[in-house]
C-alpha cells in the first residue's frame, strides 16, 4: 500500500560545499539517498517536497554543517494479502521469481494452480497449463502477496496466484 | 406426588424386603449403583421412568388429576433434592420398630426405583421419622387404605407374590413449617379399608403444591377443598370425596375444553409441560459426588478368584444365575452386583451382597471360580476405586505401536485395524524374512524344524519388504496368492502379505502403545508407492503419535495455538505458560477473548499463517531451517525455505514464529552451533568449501573444485572468517566481496560474490535452484557486473571536489604552499613506549628509524630493539603522557608514523617530482622523460624499498592473486615503478598516489581514510582507472602500488590534507567537463592518472591497447590537450 509519510532526515554538509547554491545541492543529496531506499519496512518511491529544511548548524570538530530536513516522500509498504502486478524475472522447477516494482516476490509450486505445469523443456522454461496460460521470463503476473519478510535493507515476498483473478494477465 | 405415584409401580412396592430392612441398603449406596460405569447391573434400571409411566398413563385420573396439575410434580422432585442431605442425616428407625414390623423375606427385592433415596426409607417400616409421626398415625392408617385401592386396581398380580406392601410418601409438613420430607413407610395390610388415607393425601400433596408457589386458582380450589368437605363425610367418607364430583366435573369440562382446543396449542402445552419435567428429571440426575461414596451401611464387595482370563465369563455366569432365580423366587440368588476389572486384576473378580454367605452360596458351583482361594473383603474406603475407570488408550489405525515380542520385537508397526474389543489388533510391519535361505536344506518338514530353528537360529533377518520372486525360490509351496479388496496379497507361511508388508494380527498386550517414538527412517518404509518417500506418509498419525511421547516444552510462552480437539475446540491463543501437560493459553479470538484457558498438550497445535516466518526447532531434520508458510494443512505446514527455496513438509509443533528480531531472521542464513549456511569451512589444507546445507549432524559442502560432498561437523578444521579478499576479474579488474559477477563464458551464471578464496570466487545465486544457489569458479573466469559507479553517492559531507580541485589549482600556483617532505623522521629522538608484543609498555627513545621500523633505546638499559613503529606511542618526554596527534594527526605534520615515510633516498626524488607530476599540461613532457628514463631507475630503487612494504601489509600475507594477478596484469609495460613513484610518500605524489592506493589496497578500506580519501578510494575510480588507456601501465602497479603506501596510509589526516592541498598537483587537470559522466567530486579522480596518460601511453607506445572502455576515450581526448 501507497503512504504519504513525513520524515526527517539529517545531512551534513561539508564547507566546501558552502555557498548559494547549497540548498539544490542537499535537495539533491536527498533525492539521490531516499529515493529508492528499502528499509526493510517499505520502500521509499519518491520525495514528494520538502517541509522545512530547516537551518544548518556548524558542528564544532569538523566544520561540517548538518542539516534536519523535514520531508514528505511517497512510501510503498507492501502487506500481506495485497494483491500486485509482477513481473516474472525468472522460472523455475521450486517456483517463479517476479519483481513487484522493487520487491521481488517468490511464487512456490504449492501456491502455483495445479493445472499451471512446469514445463522445462520449452525454451524458455515455462509454466503453463497448455492453453492460453504461459507463464516464462518476462510474463506479466497479478499476484497476491501471502507472506512479507523484513530483511536489513531488503524485503522478500511470497505471493501466489492461486486464487481466482490471479495469474498471467 | 412423584413418590406416590411411584409407589404405584411394581418395584417401588417390591422394594421393601426383610433382608433389607434388617441391613438397610443406603439410598447413595444404591445410586451409587446406579450411577457407577461398567457395573453389570442385576437390579431394574432406576427409575424415573417409573413417574413418566405414571404420567403418561395415570393409573388414577380420577383421583389424583382433579387435585394435582402436573405442574407440580417439578417443584417436588427439586425438593427431594434439596432435601437429601437432611434426609441422609435422618435416624432410619430401630431394631426393635422393624421387629414390630415383622418382615418376611421377599423375593424380588432388587428392584430399584426412581427415588432410591425414598424408597428406602421406607424399608424402616410404617414409621415417621419426623417428630410428626405419632400425631398422624391415624392419617397413615387411612393413606394406607388409599393406597391399597389403587394398587389393588393397578398391579393384581404383583400384589399377590408380595404379603407386604409399602407406600413411600412425602409429606411436607406445614404445620411445623418445615422443609425437610417426613417419609412414612406403611406396612401393609391385607387388603380391606378402603377410604380414609386418599384424602389425606392429597391434602398433603395439595400442601406441597401450594407451597411451591403454583397457580393462583389451584390454590384457590385448595382452600375451598378443605372448607367444602361435608361434615359428615369427613370420618366416613375419604377425604375429599364429595368434591370428586365437582372435580370430574371440572375435569370433564377441562378436556371439552382441550378437545375443542387447537391441536397445535394443545400440543405445545402438552409439550410445555413434559418439556419441563423432562429437564427436572434429568436435573434430579445431578448429584454431588461425596454423597454417592459408600459406607459401612452398604453392601459389602467380595473379591473372588476364578480362572485368569475368564472373569468376564464368571460374571456373565452370575447374571445368568440371577436370571433364572430372580429374586422372589424360592431360592433366590442374594448377590446384588458382580463385576471384574478385565486385565488390570486378572484372575479376581468382585461381588457385591449383603452378607458373606449369600455370596458362598450364590457362587457354589460356578464356573472357573476357584472357592478354594477364599473370598477377601474389599475395605469400604477401597470400594470407590474397584470401580475407577481407567481410559484405556485409544488406538487409531494409521497411528503407530511397537512389536513388544516375537520375531518383531522392538519393530514399528502400523495399524491397520482395531477390531472393537480394543483387544486385537491389525499391524502392518516390515517384514524380516530370509526366506528359508538359512534354512538346512537337509532339514525335515517346517513343523519340526520350528523347534530347532528357534533354539540355535539366532539370525534375525533384515527388515526388507516382501518379495514373492525370493518367496518362490525355495518356499513356492508355502506361497499362495490371494487377492482381496486392497489388491493383490500373498499368504506365506501362514501370513498373509500386503505391497509387501506383513499383515498381522496381534494381542494388544503384544504391542507397546505409549513411547512409541516413530523415527523417520523407520517411518519412511512405510511410505508405500510415493514418488518422493514422504508425501504418502499419514504424518498425522505421525505427528500423534509423536505427540503422545513428546514433553510439553515445544510450547513457549508466545506461540500461537489451536485448540482442535476436545470441547474447547477452535479456540485460538496464545501460550502464556505451560506445566507439565497443561498449557495455558490466553484466548485472543472469539467471545472468551481475553481468557486465560487451561489445555491439554494433546488437544493442541500451533497456529500458523500462509506467510509466516517460521524457524524449525527440534525434531525434524530441518532443524534451524527457516522459511516462510506457503501451506498449513492441519498439523502439517509446509515452508519455503529461505535458504534453499525448497518445499519442507514438518509438523506444526517443530515451528516457531522467527521473530523479526530474530537475529538469525535477519542474517538470512539459519546456523546450527558453530557452522552456519554459505560459511566458508576449512576442510583439510588445500580444501575450502562453503556449506550449502547445514542440518544436524551433517554439513554439505560445496568445495573448490564445484563439487558437493558431505562431512560432518568434526570434519571442518575451521571456519574462514576474513572477508577482505580481493581478487581480479577476466578484464583485471578487482573485484571484492558483495560484487555481483557473471561467467562470460560457460554456464553463464551470475550471483553476488560471498567469498573470494585465492582466487576462487564464491558466489551464490539466489534463483539457482541447484547447491543453494552457490556456484564456484576461478575469479580469473568471472567478470565484474557491477556497473561501473555502483552506488557510491556524491555526499555532501565530504569536500566538495569541484572546489578542491580548485584549490589544488591555485596551490599549484603557489608552489611555496608545497609540503616538505623530506628532513629528519620526526620519530628520531622521541620518547615511546611500546604499545604491543612482548615488550608492550616499556619506554624507549629511538635512536633512529626507517621507513618501517624504529630501533628503541629502552630506558630500563635494555638492548635496543628494532620494533615497528606502528607498535609505538610517542610520548611527552617529560610528562610521559601520549601525544595522540604525533605526526599524522597533527596539521602539516608529513611524517605519519609507520608510514612509508620517504627514506632520505628517496626524498630526492619526490621533492624533485612533484613539480613535474603536479603540473598538468606542464608535467607531460616531464613525465614523460621522467617514465621512460624513470622506469629502469624504479624498478632498482623501488623495488628494493617497496618489497619489505609489500610484506608489510598484514592483511595480505598470503597473497591470494600473488600469482594470479600479477600475470593477469602481465604486461611488461606494467613496471611496478610507475606506481611507486606516484606512491612515494606523501602528498606531492599525494594526488597519485591517493589515486592508486585508495583505490586498490585493502589496508585503505581499514578505515584511515579521511574523507577526502574515502572519494578516491571508490570502486569506481578503480575502474576508472584500471580502464585507463594504458591497461599496461596502470594495471601493473596495482599490486605494488598499495603494498607500499598501506602504512603510510594512517597519515593523510584530513588536516594533511588541507595542508597538502597544495601538493598535489597531481590534481591538476581537474576538467569537470572532461568527465561528463561523472559529477563533480570524480573529476580529479580522473585527471589525476589521466594527466600521465598521454605520457604513459606515449612512452607504452601502445595506446590503443587499453582503449577499450568508454570512459577512456573521451578522458583520454580531454586530457590530451596538454602535450
Amino acid at each position: 500500500m501507497f503512504f504519504l509519510k513525513e520524515e526527517t532526515k539529517t545531512i551534513s554538509v561539508h564547507p566546501s560545499n558552502f555557498g548559494p547554491e547549497m540548498r539544490n545541492l542537499i535537495v539533491g543529496q536527498l533525492n539521490a539517498e531516499e529515493e529508492g531506499r528499502c528499509t526493510g519496512d517499505h520502500f521509499v518511491i519518491s520525495v514528494m517536497d520538502m517541509v522545512d529544511v530547516g537551518e544548518g548548524r556548524v558542528i564544532p570538530s569538523n566544520g561540517n554543517a548538518e542539516y534536519t530536513i523535514k520531508y514528505r516522500a511517497i512510501i510503498w509498504k507492501p502487506f500481506r494479502g495485497e494483491t500486485v502486478d509482477a513481473i516474472v524475472t525468472s522460472v523455475k522447477a521450486t517456483g517463479i521469481f517476479t519483481m513487484a516494482g522493487p520487491l521481488s516476490v517468490f511464487i512456490a509450486r504449492k501456491n502455483i494452480p495445479s493445472d499451471i505445469k512446469w514445463e522445462p523443456n520449452t525454451v524458455p522454461p515455462q509454466y503453463t497449463d497448455h492453453a492460453d496460460q504461459v507463464i516464462e521470463r518476462g510474463t506479466s503476473l497479478r499476484l497476491k502477496i501471502l507472506g512479507v519478510k523484513p530483511d536489513v535493507m531488503a524485503i522478500n515476498a511470497i505471493g501466489t496466484i492461486k486464487e481466482d483473478f490471479l495469474g498471467p494477465l | 406426588m412423584g413418590l406416590a405415584a411411584a409407589s404405584e409401580v411394581d418395584p417401588i412396592s417390591k422394594v421393601f424386603d426383610g433382608e433389607r430392612s434388617g441391613n438397610v441398603q443406603t439410598p447413595t449406596a444404591q445410586l451409587r449403583d446406579n450411577l457407577a460405569p461398567g457395573f453389570h447391573k442385576f437390579r431394574r434400571p432406576p427409575s424415573l421412568l417409573c413417574l413418566q409411566i405414571f404420567f403418561r398413563n395415570p393409573p388414577f385420573p380420577n383421583l389424583f388429576l382433579p387435585c394435582l396439575s402436573l405442574h407440580s410434580v417439578r417443584p417436588i422432585l427439586q425438593l427431594q433434592l434439596f432435601d437429601m442431605s437432611n434426609f441422609l442425616n435422618q435416624d432410619f428407625g430401630s431394631e426393635d420398630e422393624d421387629e414390630d414390623f415383622n418382615p418376611v423375606p421377599v423375593a424380588g427385592s432388587d428392584d430399584e426405583d426412581a427415588k432410591p433415596a425414598k424408597e428406602d426409607g421406607d424399608d424402616t417400616g410404617a414409621l415417621t421419622h419426623e417428630g410428626d409421626a405419632e400425631a398422624e398415625d391415624e392419617k397413615d392408617e387411612k393413606h394406607n387404605d388409599a393406597e391399597d385401592d389403587e394398587e389393588e386396581e393397578d398391579d393384581d398380580d404383583e400384589e399377590e407374590d408380595e404379603e407386604e406392601e409399602e407406600v413411600v410418601r412425602i409429606k411436607q409438613s406445614k404445620k411445623r413449617a418445615r422443609n425437610s420430607l417426613t417419609l412414612v413407610g406403611v406396612k401393609n395390610r391385607p387388603r380391606k379399608r378402603r377410604r380414609g388415607g386418599v384424602h389425606n393425601f392429597f391434602e398433603e400433596e395439595a400442601g406441597v403444591d401450594e407451597e411451591e408457589d403454583e397457580a393462583e386458582d389451584e390454590e384457590d380450589e385448595l382452600a375451598e377443598f378443605g372448607t367444602e368437605m361435608h361434615p359428615d363425610d369427613l370420618d366416613a367418607l375419604p377425604a375429599g370425596a364429595e368434591t370428586d364430583d365437582r372435580r370430574h366435573r371440572q375435569l370433564d369440562r377441562q378436556r371439552e375444553l382441550d378437545a375443542t382446543m387447537d391441536a397445535e396449542k394443545q400440543a405445545q402445552m402438552l409439550k410445555e409441560r413434559y418439556g419441563r419435567n423432562r429437564a427436572a428429571a434429568t436435573d434430579a440426575l445431578v448429584i454431588p459426588k461425596r454423597l454417592l461414596l459408600p459406607s459401612v451401611e452398604d453392601p459389602s464387595i467380595w473379591g473372588a478368584r476364578c480362572k485368569p482370563g475368564k472373569e468376564r465369563e464368571v460374571v456373565f455366569n452370575i447374571q445368568k444365575r440371577i436370571q433364572e432365580r430372580p429374586a422372589h423366587s424360592r431360592n433366590p440368588l442374594r448377590i446384588l452386583s458382580a463385576f471384574e476389572r478385565g486385565n488390570v486384576m486378572q484372575g479376581w473378580f468382585y461381588v457385591e451382597a449383603q452378607r458373606q454367605p449369600d455370596v458362598i452360596a450364590g457362587l457354589d458351583q460356578l464356573n472357573h471360580y476357584f472357592p478354594s482361594r477364599g473370598l477377601t473383603l474389599i475395605p469400604v474406603k477401597d470400594m470407590p476405586d474397584l470401580l475407577r475407570v481407567r481410559k484405556s488408550e485409544e488406538l487409531h489405525p494409521g497411528g503407530w505401536v511397537r512389536v513388544a515380542r516375537g520375531k518383531y520385537k522392538g519393530d514399528l508397526a502400523q495399524i491397520e485395524e482395531v477390531e472393537t474389543n480394543g483387544l486385537t489388533v491389525t499391524v502392518r510391519i516390515v517384514p524380516r524374512l530370509d526366506y528359508g535361505m538359512n534354512e538346512d536344506d537337509n532339514a525335515l518338514a517346517p513343523g519340526a524344524d520350528v523347534k530347532r530353528k528357534r533354539a540355535t537360529n539366532k539370525f534375525r533377518p533384515p527388515q526388507r519388504l516382501f518379495s514373492e520372486a525370493e518367496a518362490k525360490k525355495k518356499h513356492a509351496k508355502h506361497l499362495s496368492a490371494t487377492s482381496g479388496l486392497r489388491g493383490k496379497s500373498w499368504n506365506y507361511m501362514n501370513d498373509n502379505y500386503e505391497d509387501g508388508f506383513l499383515i498381522k494380527d496381534m494381542r494388544l498386550n503384544h504391542l507397546t502403545t505409549k513411547n512409541v517414538n516413530p523415527r523417520l527412517e523407520e517411518v519412511t518404509m512405510f511410505a508405500r508407492g510415493s514418488e518422493d518417500g514422504t508425501a504418502n506418509l499419514d504424518l498425522a498419525a505421525l505427528a500423534d503419535t509423536m505427540k503422545k511421547s513428546t514433553a510439553s516444552d515445544s510450547y513457549q510462552p508466545g506461540d500461537p495455538v489451536e485448540v482442535y480437539r476436545g470441547e474447547q475446540q477452535g479456540l485460538v491463543g496464545r501460550a502464556e505458560s505451560t506445566r507439565g501437560d497443561i498449557v495455558s493459553l490466553r484466548v485472543t479470538e472469539g467471545e472468551l477473548s481475553g481468557h486465560l484457558i487451561d489445555a491439554p498438550v494433546l488437544t493442541l497445535r500451533k497456529r500458523f499463517r500462509e506467510g509466516d516466518h517460521v524457524k524449525v526447532i527440534g525434531g525434524s531434520r530441518f532443524q534451524n531451517e527457516l522459511g516462510m508458510v506457503v501451506e498449513v494443512k492441519d498439523d502439517n505446514v509446509t515452508i519455503l525455505s529461505d535458504s534453499t527455496m525448497e518445499e519442507i513438509t514438518v509438523f506444526s509443533k517443530d515451528l516457531r514464529l522467527s521473530g523479526d528480531t530474530d537475529a538469525a531472521a535477519s542474517k538470512g542464513p539459519s546456523y546450527t552451533g558453530q557452522c552456519r549456511l554459505h560459511d566458508l569451512l576449512q576442510l583439510d589444507n588445500s580444501t575450502v568449501g562453503c556449506a550449502i546445507k547445514v542440518e544436524r549432524d551433517r554439513i554439505q559442502v560445496l568445495d573448490q573444485h564445484g563439487s558437493v560432498r558431505d562431512c560432518t561437523r568434526s570434519q571442518v578444521i575451521n571456519i574462514i572468517k576474513r572477508d577482505s579478499y580481493k581478487a581480479v576479474d577476466a578484464d583485471g579488474a578487482e573485484i571484492t566481496v558483495g560484487e555481483t559477477i557473471k561467467e562470460p563464458l560457460g554456464e553463464k551464471r551470475k550471483g553476488e560474490i560471498i567469498y573470494i578464496y585465492r582466487g576462487i570466487v564464491f558466489a551464490i545465486d539466489k534463483e539457482r535452484v541447484e547447491n543453494g544457489g552457490v556456484w564456484v569458479t576461478r575469479a580469473i573466469n568471472t567478470r565484474s557486473s557491477q556497473p561501473a559507479g555502483g552506488r557510491e553517492l556524491p555526499s555532501l559531507d565530504k569536500p566538495n571536489p569541484q572546489i578542491m580541485n580548485q584549490q589544488l589549482k591555485n596551490n599549484y600556483a603557489s608552489p611555496i604552499a608545497m609540503p616538505s617532505t623530506g628532513g629528519r623522521d620526526r620519530l628520531v629522538g622521541q620518547t615511546v613506549s611500546i604499545r604491543r608484543g612482548p615488550l608492550k609498555g616499556l619506554l624507549g627513545r629511538v635512536p633512529y628509524a626507517n621507513e618501517k621500523l624504529a630501533c628503541v633505546e629502552f630506558v630500563s638499559g635494555k638492548k635496543p630493539v628494532m620494533i615497528p613503529r606502528e607498535d609505538l606511542l610517542p610520548r611527552d618526554p617529560i610528562t610521559n603522557q601520549p601525544i595522540h596527534n604525533f605526526g599524522g594527526r597533527g596539521r602539516g605534520s608529513r611524517v605519519p608514523f609507520g608510514s612509508s615515510t620517504a627514506p632520505p633516498r628517496r626524498d630526492g626524488w619526490q621533492g624533485g617530482r612533484t613539480p613535474m607530476a603536479a603540473p598538468d599540461s606542464s608535467r607531460t613532457p616531464a613525465w614523460a622523460g621522467a617514465s621512460s628514463s624513470r622506469t629502469p631507475a624504479w624498478g632498482s630503487s623501488m623495488s628494493g624499498s617497496r618489497t619489505p612494504a609489500w610484506k608489510n601489509d598484514g592483511s595480505r600475507t598470503s597473497n591470494p592473486y600473488d600469482a594470479g594477478n600479477r600475470t593477469a596484469y602481465g604486461g611488461g609495460n606494467r613496471t611496478p615503478a610507475w606506481n611507486t613513484g606516484s606512491r612515494t610518500p606523501f602528498a606531492g605524489a599525494g594526488g597519485d598516489d591517493a589515486f592508486v592506493t585508495g583505490s586498490r589496497t585493502p589496508a585503505w578500506g581499514a578505515g584511515n581514510r579521511t574523507p577526502a580519501w574515502g572519494s578516491l578510494a571508490s570502486a569506481q575510480d578503480q575502474r576508472d582507472f584500471d580502464d585507463a588507456p594504458t591497461p599496461g601501465g596502470y594495471s601493473a602497479p596495482t599490486p605494488g602500488g598499495y603494498a607500499a603506501p598501506t602504512p603510510g596510509a594512517s597519515a593523510p589526516t584530513p588536516g594533511a590534507w588541507g595542508a597538502d592541498v597544495p601538493t598535489p598537483g597531481a590534481f591538476n587537470a581537474p576538467t569537470p567537463g572532461g568527465l561528463p559522466k561523472r559529477s563533480g567530486y570524480d573529476a580529479p579522480t580522473p585527471a589525476a592518472y589521466d594527466a600521465p596518460t598521454p605520457a604513459m601511453g606515449g612512452a607504452a607506445a601502445t595506446p590503443g591497447a587499453g582503449y577499450g572502455d568508454e570512459y577512456s576515450a573521451p578522458q583520454y581526448e580531454e586530457n590530451t590537450p596538454s602535450p
